[in-house]
């Protein structure tokens, strides 16, 4: 390209000649191509995944990477061989429950740290994050010994119930989703709703009419953030789960460890279980790819 | 209302005048704090109260026999934080768990930046590119761990490549390789994450920023070390000490990838604490490691959160 327009500077105008030179360009061509090239060939695992879960069992088993024959069998005994359609239901109402109740509460809070001044404010959006940061483990602890003890003593089994999955999502869904309206919050101007005051609206008439209307894109983004969290959870849901209730990873992860020990190991089946509970994961951020990149940021302005 | 009241994130005021504004105009519509109390109360209920009881479990003799009345089991003081020290296993699994986060982090650094840094020129299929490099971030990690585990094998794919090359790969997931197995099927799924963190960033720079350094007829690694580093620094320094704690909290993909029990030049510390407390039922024991590990984890994410003001404008919180 430089070359072109260094044999031939009287053919090209100079305002065409800047105009060919990116200034954004920030790796020589070959460098740029080298690591993208290199990075899309790491996603070979991916391309794998695919492959195993429309090769028949032997041939994954044989350890072949293209398939003798193609088929799409593995997709439809899935779902006898695992009961991947409760699994899938379970994941649904935990992750989903969690990122409503999250989101509607965390929707007052964020919005009296947004648009008031008080005592203990920055403590509270600094512990938002800070909430964040518990290992799981601490959490589900004794989470794990109350519902127990409690289960005991009241003579209901409170220990394998999707209401307690829900309740310990709500740990990390809450710091989350109060975190991301924050965020979204500080983008809607305070004089929307003060002029609506001014013209008579009382709070929550301003609260209704102006800031609920624009914030909910924002709300959509933050049940969908926080229900992707809940539906990657493995560690409460093992905990928590019995074989009626288990998630679609946990049944996944039961699945993977009982297929291995058998003699003939239903590789393709659990290639297209992976890929059928991760489907809706990464539709989801696909589509919302913006947001998460923007979300993070924000997250990581603000700390 | 004064007009700069329209952009209350980024003016840059002192907070003082601006609380002050608050008070006096928010006096239209009352102040509702109370909205703040149902989430108060339920942050209270979920972790607040758990998290004071996990202390005090800390303090206890408390198994599966004893667990129907945690209440009543006994009472040992110190003797579950000696033992963690002594016998769980604990100091290992912390030697494990940072020397794997810091290890992650410091390859996924290089590579997320890189990534950003090609793919910030308009090319025929970057929307393509861009998505497919956020796959293995998006990717469940429960997933994830599901194929690596498939294709580290002894007989898998992964020793087939390298057996190409005249390797020999043996054994990935047991014994003292597994650490590796670890460190690469982390790394696999989140370099994107540093990707995402740096694109943003690389992407706000304005144009006129380059073309002066372009005028100046600079190679492209003095721009990349004098006019992208300096204006993304604070944000990818953040977005590591993210990625370091992320690593550090990592639980699903060694639970995963490895099974339990895992093998013990992998056994990370919330794995370590997850079998002392689900697998033998020491909770006590795993209470008091859960403490040991909270505190250890308080060191970055103080200096996270005195970094994050640094970051912030002039005014803002």
């Amino acid at each position: 390209m430089t070359e072109l327009s260094e044999v031939l500077p009287a053919v090209l105008p100079p305002a065409k000649r800047s105009k060919r030179r990116d200034p954004q360009r920030l790796l020589p061509r070959w460098l740029q191509v080298l690591v993208i090239v290199l990075l899309l060939l790491s996603l070979a695992p991916v391309v794998y995944m695919l492959l195993i879960s429309v090769m028949p069992d032997l041939d994954a088993a044989a350890g072949k990477i293209w398939p003798s024959e193609w088929v799409l069998s593995n997709y439809v005994k899935v779902w006898s061989t695992v009961d991947l359609a409760r699994g899938l239901m379970n994941s649904l109402i935990a992750s989903v429950s969690a990122g409503l109740i999250a989101t509607v509460f965390g929707l007052g809070a964020a919005y009296c740290l947004t648009r008031f001044s008080f005592r203990g404010r920055k403590p509270f959006l600094s512990s938002l994050v800070g909430l964040q940061s518990i290992p799981g483990v601490m959490i589900i602890l004794p989470i794990f010994v109350l519902f127990s003890s409690l289960g005991a003593t009241l003579g209901i089994p409170l220990v394998g119930t999707r209401p307690a999955l829900i309740v310990t999502y709500l740990t990390f869904a809450i710091p989350f989703a109060t975190w991301l309206l924050v965020t979204n919050l500080r983008q809607i101007p305070v004089a929307f709703e003060e002029a609506a005051m001014i013209d008579g609206l009382t709070r929550f008439g301003a609260l209704r009419k102006i800031i609920f209307p624009l914030m909910v894109p924002g709300m959509v983004i933050t049940l969908v953030f926080s229900m992707l969290v809940g539906w990657n959870d493995v560690l409460f849901a093992s905990v928590l789960t019995k074989p009626a209730t288990a998630t679609v990873a946990i049944q996944l992860q039961t699945f993977a460890s009982t297929t291995e020990g058998g003699s003939l190991p239903l590789y393709g089946q659990l290639m297209s279980a992976s890929l059928i509970s991760a489907a809706p994961v990464v539709i989801l951020y696909m589509i919302f790819q913006r947001q998460l990149i923007g979300g993070l940021t924000a997250g990581g302005e603000k700390g | 209302m004064t007009t700069d009241a329209a952009a209350p994130s980024s003016a840059p005021t002192t907070p003082a005048p601006r609380a002050a504004r608050r008070r006096s105009g928010s006096t239209v519509g009352g102040r509702p704090l109370w909205l703040m109390s149902p989430t108060l109360l339920l942050l209270t209920l979920v972790i607040v109260i758990p998290f004071l009881i996990a202390v005090v479990i800390s303090f206890l003799d408390l198994d599966q026999y004893s667990l129907r009345s945690w209440t009543s089991a006994p009472f040992i003081g110190f003797d579950n934080y000696v033992e963690a020290f002594k016998a769980s296993g604990l100091l290992h699994s912390v030697w494990i768990s940072v020397a794997f986060s810091v290890l992650t982090t410091l390859v996924c650094a290089p590579l997320g930046f890189l990534a950003a840094l090609a793919l910030n020129t308009r090319f025929k299929g970057r929307f393509l590119v861009r998505s497919a490099f956020l796959i293995p971030y998006v990717l469940p990690s429960f997933v994830t761990a599901t194929v690596w585990r498939f294709i580290l094998r002894p007989d898998g794919v992964f020793n087939d490549l390298l057996a190409k090359f005249g390797i020999e790969g043996g054994q990935w997931l047991i014994g003292d390789k597994a650490f590796w197995a670890l460190v690469l099927v982390d790394i696999w799924a989140a370099w994107p994450f540093v990707y995402m963190m740096s694109i943003a960033g690389v992407q706000s720079i304005p144009d006129e920023l380059y073309e002066a350094a372009d005028m100046d007829g600079v190679i492209w690694t003095q721009k990349i070390r004098y006019v992208v580093i300096p204006q993304i620094r604070n944000q990818l320094a953040l977005g590591l000490l993210l990625s370091t704690l992320a690593h550090f909290n990592n639980f699903t993909l060694p639970y995963v990838l490895f099974g339990t029990p895992a093998p013990t030049p992998a056994l990370t510390l919330q794995v370590n604490i997850y079998q002392t407390s689900f697998q033998t039922f020491r909770f006590g024991l795993g209470s008091a490691m859960s403490v040991i590990a909270l505190i250890l984890m308080l060191i970055p994410a103080v200096y996270y959160l005195r970094a994050s003001k640094l970051t912030a404008a002039p005014g803002e919180d």
